[in-house]
């Protein structure tokens, strides 16, 4: 993904048009909330809420790890020597994750073409979950206030993570 | 009327006057449609909740709304809103919370959202912390010249020394671009850097015929701060931060 640098003067003028990669942490977080009591609860949308928020704690990290490997200068010692750490702690964060095989899948749908016909492989994975505990709550209740509030908690426990 | 059994899948609301006719494929696959009630219009599409993907939702709920703002205000709700039929959505949204509605739409009309992102060459911001801090200087080079197990309290330490001093230049970088922006802003909103890398999070609410002048403002920021600082600058957005507001049913829509 290419990224607009502050250098050589003049460049950032323009925005970058929205790439999802860069929007998709305001559009989990921003916007209207319509009210729990008014609102349905489904729960095949809460958890693909869930999954797109480990998405998102891994986009800034990929970002510096390719920025980190792009700045890696061989000859010096010092700088080789962190990257081992970087390292260490993505992977670790990665086997905590549960939703470890859902994330590749979405991953590459998020931010790689914009194909939408490719998508059969990505809902398999992630689908067979999805449609085992989909659509169980249909109800307007305030289980929809507690669950949104539970992938906030996920939210801000995986970009500590990162 | 849908089917019995769909759902109502919300995207976001608009002056019903702008509401384009929406041939877009939204979440699920379903098309795109508006429900209207006096002036205003809401996106929606049918849900059914099965074999849902979180890519391509994600990805379609952003796509009917880049659309959307293409030529409308449009009040983007958040992701995953679904409501239990076309009347709910008229009754106990669009009736219910028209004046703020109407409101938020008059605030926002001709105005966009742009987001900066500043993240830290971190090998850099670190240089610049030893440079800067004698005592964090001195404490590196006596953990230096300890082995292992020996300098672990001191390691700790200067860490800590470290964390702070970076805390600190997060925030005095974040106050300056703030000051430098703002002024060409309508509103401005901080948000919480993703990580220690981040340096900051910022979103603009800015006039459309603005944005070019913004820009001449965010390329000399990039200049100022690029020894430290790589800036991303993205937009034109639906002003998704500054509609973060949670719009209260009250009792009325119980009884």
């Amino acid at each position: 993904m290419a990224v607009a640098h502050a250098t050589p003067r003049g460049y950032l003028e323009r925005p970058r048009p929205s790439g999802l990669a860069d929007v998709i942490d305001v559009i989990l977080d921003k916007g209207l909330v319509v009210d729990a009591y008014v609102r349905v609860s489904l729960i095949g949308i809460e958890i693909l809420t869930i999954d797109a928020r480990i998405v998102v704690a891994s986009v800034d990290t990929y970002l510096r790890f390719a920025e980190a490997v792009g700045r890696l200068d061989i000859a010096q010692d010092d700088q080789a020597a962190g990257l081992p750490d970087l390292m260490e702690s993505i992977s670790s964060g990665g086997a905590e994750s549960k939703t470890k095989g859902a994330l590749e899948g979405a991953k590459e749908k998020l931010f790689g073409d914009d194909d939408d016909d490719s998508d059969d492989d990505d809902e398999k994975e992630s689908g067979s979950r999805r449609r085992s505990s989909s659509r169980s709550g249909s109800s307007r209740s305030r289980s929809g206030s507690s669950s949104s509030r539970g992938s906030n908690g996920r939210s801000s426990r995986s970009r500590k993570e990162s | 009327m849908p089917p019995a059994g769909s759902l109502v899948y919300v995207y976001g609301i608009l002056p019903a006057e702008e509401a384009a006719n929406a041939s877009e494929t939204g979440v699920d696959g379903r098309a795109v449609r508006t429900i209207t009630h006096d002036g205003l219009a809401a996106l929606v599409s049918e849900v059914h909740g099965d074999a849902l993907s979180a890519a391509r939702e994600v990805r379609a709920h952003w796509r009917v709304l880049e659309k959307a703002s293409e030529h409308a205000t449009v009040l983007p709700v958040r992701f995953g809103t679904v409501m239990e039929s076309d009347d709910h959505v008229r009754r106990e949204l669009l009736e219910h919370d028209a004046d703020h509605l109407g409101g938020l739409l008059r605030e926002l009309a001709g105005r966009v959202q742009l987001s900066l992102k500043g993240d830290y060459d971190e090998d850099a911001l670190l240089r610049e912390v030893v440079a800067r801090s004698p005592s964090i200087a001195t404490l590196r080079e006596q953990v230096r010249d300890k082995p292992g197990a020996a300098g672990y309290y001191d390691r700790i330490q200067l860490g800590e020394m470290v964390a702070a001093e970076v805390a600190r230049r997060h925030e005095q970088d974040e106050r300056s671009a703030l000051a430098h922006l703002q002024p060409l802003a309508v509103r401005a909103r901080a948000e919480q850097p993703s990580s220690h890398a981040q340096a900051f999070n910022l979103a603009f609410l800015v006039e459309r015929d603005g944005v070019d002048d913004f820009g001449r403002a965010v390329a000399a920021l990039g200049d100022q701060v690029a020894e430290l600082i790589r800036i991303r600058y993205v937009g034109p957005l639906p002003p998704y931060s500054f509609t973060d507001v949670e719009l209260s049913a009250g009792s009325a829509a119980w009884v």
